[in-house]
């Protein structure tokens, strides 16, 4: 057997409880055959109703015009970029976890990975919103797709970083739909076969694509799966260096700088770290499925996070050393009068507290391992991420070159806030109802790690590891 | 065959009839024909006959609702009216006393733009009042028809005639009491001859005439000193020295639009020999005159009389100056002194005060220079304003009497800017017989009995007679929208005149005047008449009255605590036009606010109140509200911090806090303090003493275009220099560039090697322009002829204060060096046309690209406003369409919401009436919701102009074209044209005349601009601008330390 098979005893279970492959079963899917909690419900018509303050919001901008939000001749992007900015960033986590971990072969991304990716996608869905409805004319916005048409030669700008947007943001969707869905096939099978409703039946039935379980299907899933993550690997990369270049391409200082790309794949992944925190710890418990996302998964997460941290961090300071050094007035203003000092101060060091400051405190193993601060300081990251978002953009446009336009205090009107609120009206909605009707955990791969990182197989393993090697030896060629 | 027979039924067996009748019938089928089928009161077919007809009836019926529009050719089409193609007469802008002659572009039967007559006496030159005119045509809270009270309101009178018959029978009802015409200044010749007739008729008659704001103390000293009661002509051209003592003569004082020009002149600098006027302003306020100046110094406004003896004694004047304690002020005064004698009597002082000992002092200073006949000239008296102040004290005494029974309005609105309205409203309500000649339902008219609304300007014939010999016509641009009547023509009708109307009295006049219709025709079609060669005449200076007024200024009370200083904003002046959104939407050129009055305080008066001119100050359109008391009247306005005016005074202009009759824009825009206006005995003083200014808690919005004033360190935006620095170094400017752009191919190959993309040529046309910052004196009348051209909404205060303004055009206004004392440079910001723009290559659908002649253009219907380029705009000159400004949205009737929840103001309604959108130009596009808009270069001029060369198989030269803002400066200071034409003025301008002062603005991050700016020079020893704080020193050398870094 291969040596996949073995795992040092030092290596905590990712499995805790001595599950069997049935135990597993019930444990994921009894939540979702259960009748909705008064909690799901609870949580749901919040998340329903903030949705439709959404909506409205929308609306009155739609309806009334892009004035119905405070941005101004001088501040052309606000909330609504900063949002955008944020949950694509959130989305990282999901296909870094989806992808770069299943390729590096990360046993413990297993517990996290289904519920990560579909952040993945109902953030980028959020984010999706934010660059549509701030256009002015968004009943224009087809504009933006090449395609052939009667508007004589009329085409895309390939020039413009807001047009890589539309294809980063689209492939990246579509990818991670695929990985998502493709993963939950399996999964969607041992629903159907345990349905006990029709209509349950009739779902699972149509969803699962007629999954066998086959040897074959196995082999084509596990392709497949290697094919979709070499395909996001990528994207994890250039989504977010994509979206770094509609500021970085610009000309505006503090927008334009070469540090950009790496700087927000970091913070991306920082922050997605951040709300697979937030999500985790909640479904953990509210599902009972603190057997599956273990002490030892929330630690390793708090390791990326306090890693990326680190990385955004060292961007901040590079970014103040690169703007005193390279002798650009405009920039050094920008970030030495404008950014850390002047009227939106405040948020720079907001970002750099919740962004650089506190995560290092996971640097103390105890810390690690506190649920309460780990949650604490997930909710701390995404805001400093928000804060990084928003200083970047307003606090650049806010004071550029000509001193004469700079502008009056922004700040957001209600349906520029009720736009956001929407997008977390939308996430949660979607969140919760992936939570009812999906397995919130890979059930197949869970099994697949059973046997060798379950409490269960670790314990087996227990006298074993107690013997010597030439016991162990002996005992090998005994086998044979 | 066999015969055997195969059966299937008995009946076919035994072959039974029945059995046979059966088979006949196989198919039969008994089909429902009865006509009771069922009982149902409609059988089938009826009811089918019924749908039929009532489907095609209802069709029919629904099919006649459609409104119709109708789109009618002529059918005798006018000789000279081809549709699409703009008619230009000559006519002449009268607003009171007023007179600038213009040609009105007249497209399709409307006047829609209002340029310059480069004919008459003022060569061309508008005002941003001039230009927004037009709009004022098509108020819609004009008068629409004749008016006579009903109750507290008005009814409409059937018609003049019934009117006339009234009015005749009330003026015989008269008596011996007065009957008075009370009007703003009037100097039509032919109206004046009307006005002679009518007053052979009643002899009580009397003419009293009241400005807004008084010039009464230069008319009377004039009278006093040269035995000449009026103004007299100056000119700045010729002076090599000016000294202003708080006039405001490039703004609001007398004939800006004339004196702009002449300043103007003598701001022009020859590079190869740079010479400059020297020009000094002594004022309390902060003036935009001021803000021009060389050296300016502040003092109270109580201090005024001292500064006057000083400068008079300096000047050779014998005279004992009282001392002045001010250091720098009194060191100003020497060096005005010192300089105006020198000049030879190349020098002129002038002062915006309304005191007529301190204009006996100014006429002493002048004739003591020798000024008279060389800058000031008696030959031409002009005839802008005529009103005496102690005439119009007397017809007030006189009404509170009861001893006057006919008040004629016309023109003046006393109501509003009399001093004590109250008083006034009193008096008037004695008086018998009220009539109002005003075109709105203003302050004065609303408590007439009758309004006879007069004809626009651009409705009427008429003259005007700017100053002696200097005549300009009006004529009819429209036929009148209204039920209106000129003003002469009812007093011809009401005093019995042979002649039916004004219009034919006129032509009359003139015919007979110039000696036949050949010669009038030929005068309204030039629109001016005007000497051959100017009289320039001096006067004989009598100093008799030198003596008491020097007495009577020496003894001027000191007061205690606060002065205020009333004066006139450029753009609304004395508030007759404050109902034009235009006007009110055009920024202050100094303090960058618009909709609103306010009281503007020095940073060290504001730091007293408790103040600080923070950044939560500058970024907060919420200003702090001060309570101003004099005696018992009492105003809280929104404080507005302003480096360089003077301490402990405040300014606070007159023109707003309108009734609300005169319409949407006017209404609720600032508070009227025309109450304060003080009198002193004699005249009108617009300085007041003893003034308490307290904090109050409370905020106002003042809607501020632009929040930061200073530049800084960004020598790249704005240059300056004084002009020793420059005589001995021409190059300053130059070698500034080249220093920033040596390592990236200099000045000539920067294009090429400040890129590492490709260069492409620029063949053909390549539109440029020039923006001179030494004659531009932040007027406006650019912004305003930008908006009237290019459709540009006005979005009303609320919007301006969340900086939605849509100014495609603005006039930057930098402040620069000491805040107590510190220069200003205005700088005109438009789109700047980049070869290289940021803007384009960010737009994700091509909506913004540059043409082959070096336009950036803007695609409107491929906008999708994401706004992007606006953000990457360096010059941020992009403006977005927030809301449906124009009525132009794909979601219909979406104003009248949001102007209910009070996000856009009413103005906006106003606008988009259909009277007011007749003011729109066709050629331009009038934008949606959604889209980003910015200066096109006047894009339409141009493919006009390129368009009648073509015609004309000839090459197009500058003279084919103007751009709205170039056309409408009064001084110049635009220069656009094709840079690739070697004739060309702009590239004269770049190449020769201007070379040692041209820049572009933000030139290093490679936009390559089209508009190129020539730095400001002031006349001046002083270190000007910000090189005393380092500013182009010190990045200089951070420069090259930066480089060594390297």
């Amino acid at each position: 057997m291969s040596l996949l098979k073995y795992e040092s005893q030092v290596r905590e279970p990712l499995v805790d409880g001595n599950k069997t492959y049935h135990q597993v079963t019930e444990d994921i899917c009894g939540p979702v055959e259960a009748a909705p909690s008064r909690l799901w419900w609870i949580g749901f018509i919040i998340s329903v109703a903030l949705l439709l303050f959404g909506v409205v919001s929308i609306y009155k901008e739609v309806v009334y015009g892009t004035g119905m939000w405070n941005l101004n001749k001088t501040i052309g992007w606000g909330w609504d970029i900063t949002n955008f900015v944020w949950w694509v960033g959130i989305g990282h986590a999901g296909t870094l976890i989806s992808a770069i971990l299943l390729l590096f072969r990360q046993g413990w991304r297993t517990g996290v990975n289904r519920a990560a990716e579909a952040m993945t996608i109902f953030a980028v869905m959020c984010a999706g919103q934010f660059p549509v409805w701030h256009m002015g004319r968004v009943w224009m916005a087809f504009f933006v797709f090449p395609y052939p048409n009667t508007r004589g030669p009329l085409w895309v700008n390939f020039n413009s970083p807001l047009l890589w947007d539309v294809f980063a943001i689209s492939t990246y969707f579509t990818v991670s739909l695929l990985f998502w869905y493709s993963g939950l096939i399996p999964d969607l099978a041992t629903l159907r076969d345990r349905a006990k409703k029709k209509w349950a039946k009739a779902f699972y039935g149509v969803t699962s694509f007629g999954w066998t379980g086959s040897t074959k299907h196995w082999q084509r899933h596990e392709s497949l799966s290697l094919v979709l993550a070499g395909l996001s690997t990528p994207l994890v990369l250039s989504v977010h260096t994509i979206v770094s270049f509609d500021f970085a391409t610009s000309v505006i200082p503090g927008w334009h700088t070469t540090i950009f790309p790496p700087y927000f794949v970091a913070g991306a992944i920082f922050s997605g770290f951040a709300m697979v925190q937030t999500l985790m710890l909640v479904t953990r418990k509210v599902m009972n499925l603190e057997d599956y996302i273990t002490i030892s998964h929330i630690e390793n997460m708090n390791k990326v996070i306090v890693l990326t941290g680190s990385i955004v961090g060292c961007a901040y300071l590079t970014e103040l050393f690169m703007a005193w050094y390279g002798a650009s007035k405009y920039e050094y203003d920008i970030f030495f009068k404008y950014r850390i000092a002047g009227p939106y101060g405040w948020s720079y060091w907001l970002m750099m507290t919740c962004n650089v400051i506190t995560p290092q405190l996971f640097w103390v193993k105890k810390l690690r391992r506190n649920i309460a601060f780990t949650f604490l300081m997930s909710v701390v990251v995404n805001i400093g991420m928000w804060f990084e978002r928003f200083v970047i953009i307003v606090s650049s446009l806010y004071r550029d070159y000509l001193p004469s336009s700079w502008s009056v205090y922004y700040r957001p009107s209600i349906w520029e806030v009720g736009f956001y609120l929407g997008s977390f009206g939308l996430f949660f909605t979607c969140y919760f109802l992936f939570s009812k009707y999906f397995p919130v955990i890979a059930i197949a791969e869970i099994k697949h790690i059973l046997k060798k990182s379950g409490e269960s197989f670790k314990e087996a393993m227990d006298p074993l590891e107690e013997q010597s090697v030439d016991e162990f030896v002996h005992q090998a060629h005994a086998h044979h | 065959m066999s015969n055997k027979k195969y059966w299937q039924t008995f009946g076919e067996l035994n072959n039974t009839n029945a059995y046979n009748e059966a088979a006949e019938n196989e198919f039969r089928e008994e089909l429902p024909f009865e006509m009771n089928d069922n009982g149902a009161k409609t059988p089938r077919r009826d009811f089918l006959k019924y749908l039929g007809f009532s489907t095609a009836a209802a069709t029919l019926a629904a099919s006649c609702e459609i409104p119709v529009k109708k789109s009618i050719p002529f059918l005798n089409k006018p000789a000279d009216i081809v549709p699409g193609v703009s008619n230009y007469y000559a006519t002449t802008f009268v607003l009171d006393g007023d007179v600038v002659p213009v040609l009105a572009k007249v497209r399709d039967g409307r006047p829609i733009k209002i340029e310059g007559n480069e004919s008459g006496f003022t060569k061309g030159a508008t005002t941003q009042r001039v230009q927004a005119s037009v709009l004022s045509l098509y108020d819609t809270a004009r008068v629409r028809h004749p008016l006579e009270k009903s109750g507290d309101g008005f009814k409409e009178a059937p018609t003049y005639e019934a009117v006339d018959k009234k009015i005749a029978e009330a003026l015989a009802a008269v008596g011996g009491k007065q009957i008075v015409l009370l009007s703003s200044t009037l100097n039509s010749p032919s109206v004046q001859a009307v006005i002679d007739e009518f007053k052979a008729k009643y002899p009580s008659f009397k003419q009293v005439t009241y400005d807004a704001v008084s010039y009464s103390g230069i008319i009377e000293a004039n009278g006093l000193t040269y035995g000449t009661k009026g103004i007299p002509s100056y000119q700045f051209d010729q002076a090599k020295v000016i000294v202003s003592l708080g006039a405001d003569f490039l703004g609001t004082w007398i004939s800006p639009v004339e004196y702009a020009k002449q300043y103007a002149a003598g701001r022009k600098i020859n590079e190869k020999n740079p010479e400059m006027s020297h020009h000094f302003q002594f004022e309390s306020s902060f003036s935009m005159t001021g803000a021009n100046a060389d050296e300016r110094y502040t003092h109270k406004p109580s201090e005024l009389g001292a500064v006057l003896l000083n400068l008079y004694a300096k000047v050779g004047g014998s005279v004992t100056a009282p001392s002045i304690a001010d250091k720098r002020l009194a060191e100003g005064i020497d060096k005005a002194a010192k300089e105006l004698v020198a000049a030879g009597g190349n020098a002129l002082v002038v002062c915006g005060s309304n005191d007529v000992n301190a204009q006996v002092i100014v006429n002493a200073i002048n004739a003591q220079l020798g000024a008279n006949g060389k800058t000031i000239n008696f030959g031409a008296m002009v005839n802008y304003r005529k009103g005496v102040d102690t005439e119009m004290e007397q017809f007030v005494t006189d009404m509170s009497a009861g001893a006057v029974g006919a008040v004629l309005v016309y023109g003046a609105n006393p109501v509003y800017t009399y001093r004590d309205s109250k008083k006034f409203a009193d008096g008037f309500k004695k008086v018998a017989l009220t009539v109002s000649f005003n075109e709105t339902e203003d302050e004065t008219s609303e408590l007439c009995q009758y309004i006879l609304p007069a004809h626009h300007y651009l409705e009427s014939w008429g003259d005007a007679e700017a100053k002696t010999g200097y005549t300009s016509f009006l004529q009819p641009t429209i036929h009148p929208l209204f039920k209106t009547r000129a003003f002469a023509t009812s007093l011809l009708k009401w005093s019995g005149s042979a002649v039916a109307d004004y219009e034919t009295y006129f032509k009359a006049y003139w015919t007979n005047k110039l000696g036949g219709t050949a010669a009038f025709d030929k005068a309204l079609e030039d629109g001016v008449i005007e000497p051959a060669a100017p009289v320039v005449a001096g006067a004989t200076f009598n100093s008799s009255a030198v003596a008491a007024a020097v007495g009577k200024l020496s003894q001027t009370a000191t007061s205690t605590g606060h002065e205020l200083v009333i004066y006139q904003k450029v753009s609304i002046g004395d508030g007759k036009m404050a109902n034009n959104p235009w006007l009110q939407e055009m920024p202050d050129p100094i303090t960058r606010a618009c909709w609103d009055n306010y009281a503007m305080v020095s940073v060290k008066t504001a730091e007293s109140l408790g103040f600080k001119a923070d950044d939560a100050y500058e970024v907060e359109p919420k200003k702090p509200v001060l309570k101003i008391t004099v005696g018992n009247q009492t105003v809280e306005l929104p404080m507005m911090i302003i480096p360089g005016m003077n301490s402990n005074t405040i300014a606070i202009a007159v023109g707003y806090g309108r009734s609300e009759k005169v319409g949407l824009a006017a209404k609720g825009a600032g508070k009227n303090i025309y109450s304060f206006v003080g009198f002193n005995g004699q005249n009108y003083q617009y300085t007041v003493g003893n003034v308490k200014v307290e904090a109050t808690a409370e905020t106002f919005t003042v809607a501020v275009m632009q929040t930061h004033g200073q530049y800084g360190n960004r020598v790249e935006v704005v240059k300056e220099t004084s002009i020793n620095i420059f005589k001995k170094d021409p190059k300053v400017f130059i070698n500034e560039r080249l220093n920033e752009l040596k390592d990236y191919g200099g000045l000539d190959n920067f294009e090429a090697e400040g890129t590492i993309y490709p260069v492409y040529d620029k063949p053909g046309i390549k539109w440029g322009m020039s923006i001179d910052l030494n004659t531009c004196n932040g007027c406006g009348a650019c912004v305003v002829a930008c908006s009237a051209e290019n459709n540009v909404a006005v979005v009303g205060k609320n919007q301006v204060a969340k900086y939605h303004d849509m100014h495609w055009l603005r006039i930057d206004r930098y402040f620069s060096g000491d805040m107590e004392n510190p220069d200003v440079v205005f700088q005109p910001m438009l789109c700047q046309h980049c070869d290289n723009a940021p803007c384009e290559n960010v737009c994700p659908v091509a909506a913004t690209n540059h043409s082959s002649e070096g336009l950036n253009q803007m695609t409107y219907n491929r906008c999708i406003g994401t706004r992007y380029c606006a953000n990457n705009c360096p010059y941020k000159v992009r403006r977005f369409n927030w809301h449906d400004w124009n009525g132009a949205d794909s979601f219909g009737d979406n104003q009248v919401p949001i102007v209910e929840s009070g996000r856009l103001n009413e103005v906006t309604l106003q606008m988009n009436d259909e009277l007011t959108r007749m003011v729109l130009n066709p050629d331009v596009t009038v934008r949606s919701r959604g889209v980003i808009e910015k200066c096109s270069f006047c894009v339409q001029r141009l493919q006009e102009a390129k368009l009648t060369a073509k015609k004309d198989s000839r090459p197009m030269v500058d003279s084919d074209i103007k751009t709205a803002c170039q056309q409408a400066c009064p001084t110049n200071a635009i220069v656009f044209g094709n840079v690739n034409d070697k004739e060309s003025a702009i590239r004269k301008v770049r190449t020769e005349e201007g070379v040692n002062r041209t820049y572009y603005v933000l030139e290093q991050i490679h936009v390559l601009p089209n508009v190129s700016y020539m730095a400001k020079v002031r006349n001046t020893d002083r270190v000007v601008g910000n090189e005393e704080e380092g500013g182009h020193e010190i990045s200089h050398e951070e420069k090259k330390e930066a480089e060594a870094a390297h």
